[in-house]
């Protein structure tokens, strides 16, 4: 077995990995509960499976061109997807679809009933 | 080779089909941009594996372009959403 089609096998697996990642979201999204896990769960493909995928591109295509390409894909959703998850994140707490039983720590409230400014 | 493509392509079809399956349940508007953000990741996802399958470099840029205005869907509807939207 030369380099070349050991190189593409090993693409292929990764593609398989991000896509079981893929689908462990997308099993999550529909199991788990209220927003903020459902947020947890929906996090996993955006960064890592989007990650593995583009590792297999690379891999497949090998020309720095592609991996000139794939570095700001990978770096532009490493920097996006904690701010849209974050957005949706506070107005789900503000909104009330979350489940305040499940809170272990609540820091929010907290923080309101004794704004910082006011000594507490 | 061929048969990992195969179970590639299902698992990506099962994983499309459970999120479009949580966009139409979805009981309040959040779950509903969650699961649509998770369907772009899996265009993207897709669009990555098929260029490896294919061996083709096209939908690159497709790609960058994605991945830079896919986060304004759920920033707008997380936005701009009513406060208590699901209460009865």
């Amino acid at each position: 077995m030369d380099v070349d089609a050991l190189l593409d096998a090993t693409a292929l697996v990764l593609v398989l990995i991000g896509a079981l990642l893929c689908l462990i979201a997308a099993i999550g999204l529909l199991r788990l509960r209220d927003v903020p896990t459902r947020l947890h769960a929906a996090t996993k493909p955006q960064v890592l499976g989007l990650m593995l995928i583009c590792t297999a591109i690379a891999l497949s295509l090998r020309s720095w061109e592609v991996v000139a390409f794939l570095v700001p894909v990978v770096l532009i959703q490493l920097a996006t997807a904690p701010l849209s998850a974050h957005m949706v994140g506070r107005q789900a707490y503000r909104n009330g679809t979350i489940d305040e039983r499940a809170l272990v720590a609540d820091e929010l409230r907290e923080s309101r009933e004794t704004p910082p400014a006011a000594g507490g | 080779m061929s048969a990992l493509m195969v179970v590639i392509l299902v698992v990506f079809a099962a994983a499309a089909l459970l999120t479009v399956i949580r966009i139409v349940i979805g009981p309040s508007i959040l779950d509903r941009a969650i699961a649509s953000d998770v369907l772009l990741t899996l265009v993207m996802c897709v669009l990555g594996a098929e260029m490896v399958i294919n061996q083709h470099t096209r939908t690159l840029p497709v790609l960058l372009i994605i991945a830079a205005v896919g986060v304004f869907g759920s920033i707008a509807v997380a936005r701009f959403v009513a406060r208590r939207d699901n209460v009865p």
